[in-house]
């Protein structure tokens, strides 16, 4: 039997509505507080509900910059980092982001210049059961939303709007 | 900096608001907005209006953006007088108002659609700077329809920015976004407006969000109810960057709060 390219169980998929920006305020706002503060303290000094924090911090923690462990948001040392810089800011979001779904499988596919849609992506990533969402329409548009927000804004991707095709940068 | 601005000391008075009221027919009965209202704004200052909902903060903004001609009073640019729109003065508006068929780049370059002293190329070198210092690079081609609350907003800024102003009006561009986006952009927009890799020279902000103010703000306009005038004005003299935590920040929020109740 043929050995799946990629482990499926222990692909790192980021969340759907989560975007670099909201990344680098938690970060920020956590840091400005302590190197460590619990959840609830965090969501209201960021005006925001607990329920809409929670998948934001799922992919800070998935680009290693806190841990969440017991209810307390900690730093660590890349993301204290990351909030000191502005600089890398950027590079250490590129670094990290490779790793994580759909973007991961999106490099590959992008490879040697090739140009890429994110149908493509979505039906990459369907065949080994990674989904952003049961239907398929959906699923690609929140797969496409995600190449951009986070594939461009940390220059991995480039895109063409007039054609809906990326290439690796 | 832009080319062509003669170099301006800090302190100068940018915007000067003079006893401007305005007057809405309602059934041919005068239904007045603003009352005399005055106010200026100075190099390298952002200046707060705020104000009960509904107040007339916005259409004070489009007076002094030249779109709305005030029934007395006047606005004035240093010494120039405000009558209509004019490329010195942009504006950045709450709901982005970008067109959905055209790419980011695009929408930047409509706002350049008038500036017949620049040929294709220099309007297309503006606009991809405008995004770039947006913080938009790689997002030319990416229409708004593709693009998150908070990027739809940097093209807005951009836009704003590719015509050189000196004047930036900003009417609550933070308020449609998550508390996260707004959080990042705020910061991020004062750094860029208030730094010289801009023509801007000065910065009127409308917003109601009380604790936005005091973190932007070096001076606070605060308006009545209709119809609007000017009830108290306070110069934020609180150290940069603000620390939103501190008792100092808070009794600042404090005393803007009573003014507006």
């Amino acid at each position: 039997m043929a050995e799946p390219h990629r482990p499926l169980p222990t692909a790192l998929e980021m969340p759907a509505n989560v975007r670099g920006g909201q990344v680098i305020s938690l970060v920020e706002v956590t840091g400005s507080i302590g190197r460590r503060v619990d959840i609830p303290k965090l969501a209201d000094e960021l005006g925001a509900d607990v329920a809409v924090l929670l998948p934001i911090l799922d992919a800070a923690e998935m680009l290693g910059l806190v841990r969440v462990e017991k209810g307390d948001v900690h730093l660590t040392e890349l993301g204290l980092k990351f909030q000191k810089t502005s600089k890398e800011k950027l590079k250490i979001l590129k670094d990290r982001i490779a790793a994580i779904e759909p973007f991961r499988t999106a490099l590959e596919l992008a490879s040697k210049g090739k140009q890429i849609t994110a149908a493509q992506v979505a039906e990459s990533l369907s065949e080994i059961g990674l989904k952003w969402h049961y239907q398929p329409d959906i699923n690609e548009s929140l797969i496409q939303a995600l190449l951009i927000h986070w594939g461009i804004y940390a220059g991995l991707l480039k895109y063409d709007g007039k054609s809906g095709k990326f290439t690796k940068v | 900096m832009s080319e062509g601005l003669v170099q301006i000391s800090a302190g100068t008075t940018i915007v000067t608001v003079d006893h401007v009221s305005l007057d809405y027919l309602q059934e041919k009965e005068p239904l007045p907005v603003l009352a005399d209202v005055s106010l200026t704004a100075a190099k390298d200052e952002l200046v707060a209006v705020t104000g009960p909902s509904g107040c007339g903060k916005s259409t004070l903004l489009r007076i002094i953006s030249g779109l709305i001609k005030p029934t007395s009073g006047d606005v004035r640019v240093m010494d120039s007088e405000v009558k209509g729109p004019r490329n010195d003065i942009s504006m950045v508006f709450q709901n982005f108002v970008l067109l959905p068929w055209r790419t980011a780049l695009e929408n930047v370059l409509f706002g350049l659609s008038s500036r017949n002293d620049l040929t294709e190329e220099q309007k297309n070198a503006k606009a991809e700077n405008a995004l770039e210092i947006a913080g938009l690079q790689g997002f030319e081609s990416v229409y708004p329809g593709e693009l998150s609350g908070g990027m739809k907003q940097r093209v807005g800024v951009a836009r704003a920015l590719a015509t050189d102003p000196r004047v930036m009006l900003l009417d609550e561009p933070f308020s449609s976004l998550d508390d996260l986006t707004a959080e990042r952009l705020r910061k991020e927009t004062y750094t860029l407006l208030i730094s010289p890799q801009t023509s801007v020279q000065t910065v009127i902000l409308v917003s109601h969000n009380v604790e936005e103010i005091i973190e932007l703000a070096d001076k606070v306009v605060v308006l009545s109810s209709r119809p609007a005038h000017v009830v108290g004005e306070l110069k934020v003299d609180l150290p940069r960057p603000r620390n939103k935590q501190s008792e100092e920040f808070f009794r600042w929020v404090d005393r803007v709060y009573s003014l507006l109740s």
